[in-house]
């Protein structure tokens, strides 16, 4: 089927997209008869277009749906509407061309760090070599400065090198489109800096598309060319889209001088305390 | 975890005093009379013990096999049976973990069969095969295959989602998700059940064995036809001392799959 000519320069689109969540089980739900419309309504005609090679980050107060849409996106879940096109085509499960990193890590704890990303790398290529996957594996461990805690199982590490693990395992599969859901959320405020700015460097040599999911406005406004604001749940929508000033490669302190920043940064906590708020006062 | 102040040395001494007292309170008793008329005190039990321990393989006809012989022949039961519980129990525990379909066909067997006694399938094993020796085996698979089975099922329904989730997410089919996820993420599962069921296996052989014509439980029954208790005394610390090794055996395996998630 030929790519739908008006989506031709958005790599990833988001079609009308739902989401509605039913508490009830599939076969009670069939027995009782009932419609899915009794269901929690997550998300509500959302629309949106990622361009290639372009770092947006999705923003909104917690609870928005914000995972509920990563998810979709990385094929884990199914919209309850609309639908999710990648080059054109319709996304009906996870593949290879979109990688995810979960802010829990998730490694396999009786693989090592090596191990680990060498399932992924023979996962995606079924028929690769033993010794090309290893080497491929390497690779990526040493693209996050993993070369010394290759062989270290994840028990032996810390938070910060196992989601460095975990990005290299969700990059090693080469996807066309990173997506990361809050990857820094479980880790020390330290860490978690090296880690953004581990994270901006890789992107600045290797450009991939990446959706960020975040609920930290320094984090969206240090990494993106874009930010999605969300409105709080339920029935989430796009409240708003940011374009920010391409300046490449980016400083820390950039953000915290460069007006057109500040100015984003405003409206950015604007936002999200009066979404807050109306989360607050439900 | 610290249990007590005991340190590691201390704590064996502790366990080797007790030992002592206790086979002196035997002795004390036996030599006053208060456990029966004739009944063997521990001195004697130990000159036993030595006296089958000194030639332990000797084989003078069926009734009058060395201790080694007759545990080696009980060994060689259980590891069969067993090995055919779990090569049965680890993938249909895995099956039924999997699919509610499975889970629902195969849980009133489990329920219903897990708590007979191994005693009642002797006369049904050997009424099918006709064969004292598969009887033994089988009761021995049908008794230790429930821990195993059970375990394996458990730890498949409560595996960590996130761990299927990333192997979806990695495009991974569902055969080898179940391989190089699954498997490995309950192999402590599937372990704590073999455990259980070594255990069960080898407590099942003396009384199999007992209507059998060989191996340690036969032992035990021939003693007692023989009236020497001391000699069957003897059979019930082997019996203990191999179970001990046994446990051990596969609490070794649990060390090595111990992931600490």
């Amino acid at each position: 089927m030929p790519a739908n000519n008006d989506y031709r320069e958005a790599q990833l689109s988001i079609e009308s997209v739902g989401k509605v969540f039913t508490s009830e089980p599939g076969l009670l739900r069939s027995l009782s008869g009932r419609r899915a419309s009794g269901g929690y309504v997550a998300l509500e005609d959302v629309n949106l277009r990622i361009e290639e090679n372009t770092f947006v980050s999705i923003i909104g107060p917690s609870g928005c749906g914000k995972s509920t849409l990563l998810n979709l996106m990385a094929g884990l879940d199914e919209p309850s509407s609309g639908q999710i096109l990648m080059d054109g085509l319709r996304i009906r499960g996870p593949g290879p061309d979109r990688g995810v990193v979960f802010q829990n890590y998730v490694l396999m704890p009786w693989l090592t760090a090596l191990e680990n990303v060498i399932y992924a790398i023979e996962t995606a290529q079924p028929s690769i070599s033993k010794g090309s996957a290893k080497e491929q594996a390497r690779e990526y461990l040493s693209m996050v400065d993993l070369d010394k805690a290759m062989g270290r199982y994840p028990r032996e590490m810390s938070g910060g090198m196992k989601q460095r693990v975990a990005i290299a395992r969700a990059l090693s599969i080469k996807p066309k489109i990173l997506l990361m859901d809050e990857p820094f959320g479980a880790l020390d405020a330290l860490t978690r800096g090296y880690l953004q700015e581990e994270v901006l460097q890789l992107w600045e040599n290797h450009r991939v598309t990446v959706v960020l999911v975040t609920h930290s406005i320094d984090e969206a406004l240090l990494l993106s060319d874009q930010i999605v604001l969300m409105s709080s749940g339920p029935n989430a929508r796009i409240s708003d889209l940011i374009d920010l000033p391409r300046i490449r490669p980016r400083k820390r302190n950039m953000i915290e001088t460069h007006p057109d920043f500040l100015a984003v940064k405003q409206r950015l906590e604007d936002h999200l305390f009066r979404e807050t708020r109306a989360i607050e006062e439900k | 975890m610290t249990k007590s102040s005991l340190s590691k040395p201390m704590g064996l001494l502790v366990s080797i005093v007790s030992v002592v007292i206790a086979l002196v309170v035997w002795q004390i008793l036996a030599k006053q009379g208060l456990l029966g008329k004739n009944f063997p005190g521990s001195l004697e039990t130990l000159k036993e013990l030595q006296w089958w321990l000194s030639d332990p393989f000797f084989n003078n006809g069926p009734n009058d096999l060395g201790i080694g012989t007759n545990l080696l022949i009980s060994l060689r039961r259980v590891m069969i049976g067993y090995s055919l519980s779990i090569v049965v129990a680890v993938p249909l525990g895995l099956l039924i973990g999997v699919s509610r379909l499975a889970s629902s066909s195969a849980n009133p067997f489990i329920q219903l069969l897990k708590p007979v006694s191994p005693l009642a399938w002797l006369p049904i094993g050997l009424f099918v095969f006709r064969d004292s020796e598969l009887t033994g085996i089988f009761v021995i698979f049908i008794s230790s295959v429930w821990p195993t089975l059970i375990s394996t099922s458990f730890g498949v329904q409560t595996i960590n989602p996130d761990y299927l989730r990333v192997s979806r997410s990695l495009g991974a089919s569902q055969l080898r998700t179940i391989t190089k996820v699954v498997l490995p993420a309950v192999m402590p599962n599937i372990l704590a059940g073999m455990r259980i069921s070594m255990g069960i296996a080898w407590l099942v052989i003396v009384a199999a064995e007992m209507l059998l014509g060989s191996g340690i439980g036969y032992f035990i029954w021939n003693e007692w036809n023989n009236l020497s208790l001391p000699n069957i005394f003897v059979a019930i610390i082997v019996i203990g001392l191999t179970g001990i090794l046994l446990d051990q055996l596969i609490g070794a395996l649990q060390k090595r799959f111990d992931y600490q998630l």
